[in-house]
């Protein structure tokens, strides 16, 4: 955001006379990533006690950034279905980003999930050993394979942007990788669908607890993905290409994506105040009611839910990205889709500690445990800063690099990205 | 569900059904050579159906049984272990939750087995004791991604150590909140011992999850050694022993005899969470002023 403070009457100005932004935030990011390297290793040697979870609070914020990063990758299938399966090709100017942010969503989760289990070195025991009736299995199962779909789709680009594509057999194998493109869309598009929704049945089928149990989880999971994974990718294109000059994604197509956007945040918001209304407002779940007086109680959990997760994460963005005169600055949809990213992130946070904050209640008396408390440490809060710092590193590297935006354009007007 | 059903043998009696007429008339509508085809091409069929069924049944039953029955121990035991816990009679001593961090070397703050103080609608404060439940329809084994914990055929849910990764979903699916994880390398001491009891196995590694397992150990030994469960106390959980009341009692429920079977046959017995369909396999006779 820095860089479009200063003024700029030519378009091609000399580069060195340039202060060496990049490198200086390339920079810091490597500072903030080489920290939260050193505290991941202090927690590989350590084990989890120099967290802050507990027994009765065992998954807290590196699981919450596992959820978000899964979501917020969610725009590489949505966008790569478009291009490749409904044959919108229009949209490859803005997909080829998607499924790069993809990638560090999925490698930074990955990253996340590897430090928070107790036995790393054991992280492959899923593929080894299966449990079919595990929403867990499947969901490792597909975060891989995922990964992998998405590294095929990024190989083609990273070939062509580097000094690779000097390598005549490597140019070859990318051709006929793009050609297999419909294919890899279709088996990427099957495997989010499954592991996006997982996701949200894995706090979802858990009957004991409430406040999570819920059919309408796993469905939740994926509008939002959807939503806010689209979002994500058109925020960093704008932001991109105000930092660069550069309009890097055609106006038309900034326009549809928002759109997009504007109408997967109206569909999880249609579906979450149903959900909400069909099981607290008509109905009567047992210990419902108890674990929400709970949560309003001890957290701020009503405010966070209707205000942050409802109202600031989803209504207001879905306005802005549905009414054209708001849609049409540039600004306002950077403002609305960095909403319903910071919506997601919330609604993955209240999801995970709502249904640890209420305690259990298995007593046979009328006895109540108190409530758990979680407030993650320094140690959790580095190590997560580390792996965030690592996603912007590398897709500022892959901005600067990169042919992630192949219609991208030196801006005509100086300074102003333009929306249909 | 590791019983196989029989698969239904097919049809081996092709040439009998062969229309007729069409064999030797040579008919325009049907060569001696379609024939041939046919019938080999069926047959065939039917050999890579018969072959595929019974593995391919097995595999669509998996994937279909809702009942997560994953992970049952091959073979067969006779046993179906039990606990029952008098209410009525508990004093809340904690001896049990002493023997049982003694015998098993639990930490602290990690207890198998743990006492609530709890009170009835009308008042009456009264002492709950919960070890693992060891569930029929287990949470806990339907959610673990590897499979490390799961069910014996003796009814015990169990845990393999060197297969657990770490999750903790475990821990987040049970309704009991009996599991704990182990945050760190254990180097604590261990203060019931010796008087409640000595460790009778190691200490779990760093980076697993752990629970009450109705003390498996003395139970195989003791089995192996001609001692019965519940009657003989070597083959008897710490925390049944130990308890200066008896208000813990131990057993077969598959052995109509046993003392397990008679108090839940002949006594009003709650289990925790009844809604939850879990099918606990520990029984609490309830305490008084306690509505069942």
């Amino acid at each position: 955001m820095t860089a479009t403070t200063a003024p700029n009457t030519q378009l091609n100005r000399p580069a060195r006379n340039r202060f060496p932004w990049f490198w200086l935030w390339i920079a810091g990011l490597t500072a903030v990533l080489g920290v939260g390297v050193a505290t991941a290793i202090h927690v590989l040697i350590e084990g989890l006690a120099v967290t802050n979870l507990s027994n009765e609070l065992p998954w807290g914020l590196w699981i919450t950034l596992d959820l978000s990063a899964i979501g917020l990758g969610a725009g590489a299938f949505t966008l790569s279905a478009a291009v490749y399966i409904f044959g919108m090709h229009r949209y490859e100017a803005i997909a080829r980003a998607a499924v790069f942010v993809g990638l560090l969503g999925y490698s930074s989760a990955m990253m996340a999930l590897f430090l928070d289990i107790g036995r790393p070195d054991r992280f492959y025991h899923p593929l080894l050993y299966w449990n079919l009736h595990s929403v867990l299995w499947e969901i490792t199962m597909c975060v891989m394979l995922y990964f992998t779909v998405l590294a095929i789709e990024l190989l083609p680009i990273f070939i062509e942007s580097t000094a690779l594509k000097r390598i005549d057999w490597l140019v070859a194998l990318s051709h006929r990788l793009h050609r297999l493109m419909p294919i890899v869309a279709v088996v990427g598009m099957g495997l989010s669908l499954l592991h996006q929704s997982s996701l949200g049945a894995t706090y979802g089928i858990l009957t004991a607890r409430p406040v999570w149990t819920s059919p309408s989880a796993p469905v939740l999971f994926i509008l939002s993905a959807i939503a806010a994974g689209v979002s994500l990718t058109l925020f960093v294109s704008l932001l991109g290409s105000y930092i660069m000059r550069k309009q890097l994604v055609p106006s038309d197509v900034l326009r549809d994506v928002a759109r997009i956007a504007g109408f997967a945040a109206l569909a999880y918001l249609y579906l979450k105040i149903w959900s909400w209304a069909a099981t607290n407002y008509y109905s009567e779940i047992p210990g419902r009611e108890l674990g929400l007086e709970v949560l309003t109680e001890n957290t701020p959990y009503n405010y966070t839910f209707w205000f942050g997760e409802v109202l600031f994460g989803a209504l207001i963005p879905a306005v802005i990205l549905l009414w054209g005169r708001l849609r049409r600055n540039p600004r306002n949809v950077m403002i609305a889709t960095l909403m319903i990213v910071i919506g997601l992130v919330l609604n993955r946070w209240n999801m995970t500690l709502s249904g640890f904050v209420v305690p259990l209640d298995w007593t046979p008396g009328t006895a109540t445990l108190p409530p758990n408390t979680y407030t993650p440490n320094l140690v959790e809060i580095l190590v997560s800063a580390g792996i965030v710092a690592y996603s912007w590193l590398v897709f500022s590297l892959g901005l600067r690099f990169l042919n992630l935006y192949p219609d991208a354009r030196k801006l005509e007007q100086v300074e102003i990205v333009t929306i249909d | 569900m590791s019983e196989q059903q029989p698969t239904p043998q097919p049809q081996q009696d092709g040439p009998d059904t062969a229309p007729t007429g069409t064999g030797s008339q040579q008919s325009a509508l049907v060569s001696r050579r379609d024939l041939m085809t046919l019938l080999i091409g069926s047959g065939a069929s039917f050999a890579l159906a018969a072959t595929l069924a019974s593995p391919l049944d097995n595999l669509i039953d998996e994937l279909l049984d809702t009942r997560a029955n994953t992970g049952y121990a091959k073979g067969e035991s006779p046993h179906h272990w039990a606990m029952v816990i008098d209410l009525s009679k508990c004093v809340g001593c904690d001896y049990c939750v002493y023997a049982c961090q003694a015998t098993n070397d639990t930490r602290e703050d990690m207890r198998w087995n743990i006492r609530v103080e709890d009170e009835t609608p009308t008042g009456n404060v009264f002492h709950v004791t919960r070890p693992c439940l060891h569930c029929n329809n287990a949470p806990c084994v339907h959610v673990c991604p590897v499979g490390a914990t799961y069910y014996r055929a003796d009814g015990l849910v169990v845990m393999d150590y060197d297969r657990c990764i770490g999750c903790r979903y475990c821990q987040t699916a049970c309704p009991y909140g009996a599991r704990t994880f182990n945050w760190e390398e254990r180097d604590d001491e261990n203060p019931y011992t010796p008087e409640f009891g000595r460790p009778e196995i190691s200490r779990r590694d760093r980076g697993v999850v752990e629970k009450c397992t109705f003390c498996i150990h003395r139970i195989d030994a003791g089995l192996a050694a001609g001692l019965m469960p519940g009657v003989d106390e070597a083959a008897t959980p710490a925390c049944v022993n130990i308890c200066p009341v008896t208000a813990r009692y131990f057993g077969d429920m598959n052995d109509p005899n046993s003392e397990v079977s008679r108090i839940i046959a002949e006594m009003p017995t709650l289990r925790l969470r009844e809604d939850l369909g879990t099918e606990p396999n520990v029984y609490y006779i309830p305490a008084e002023g306690m509505s069942i």
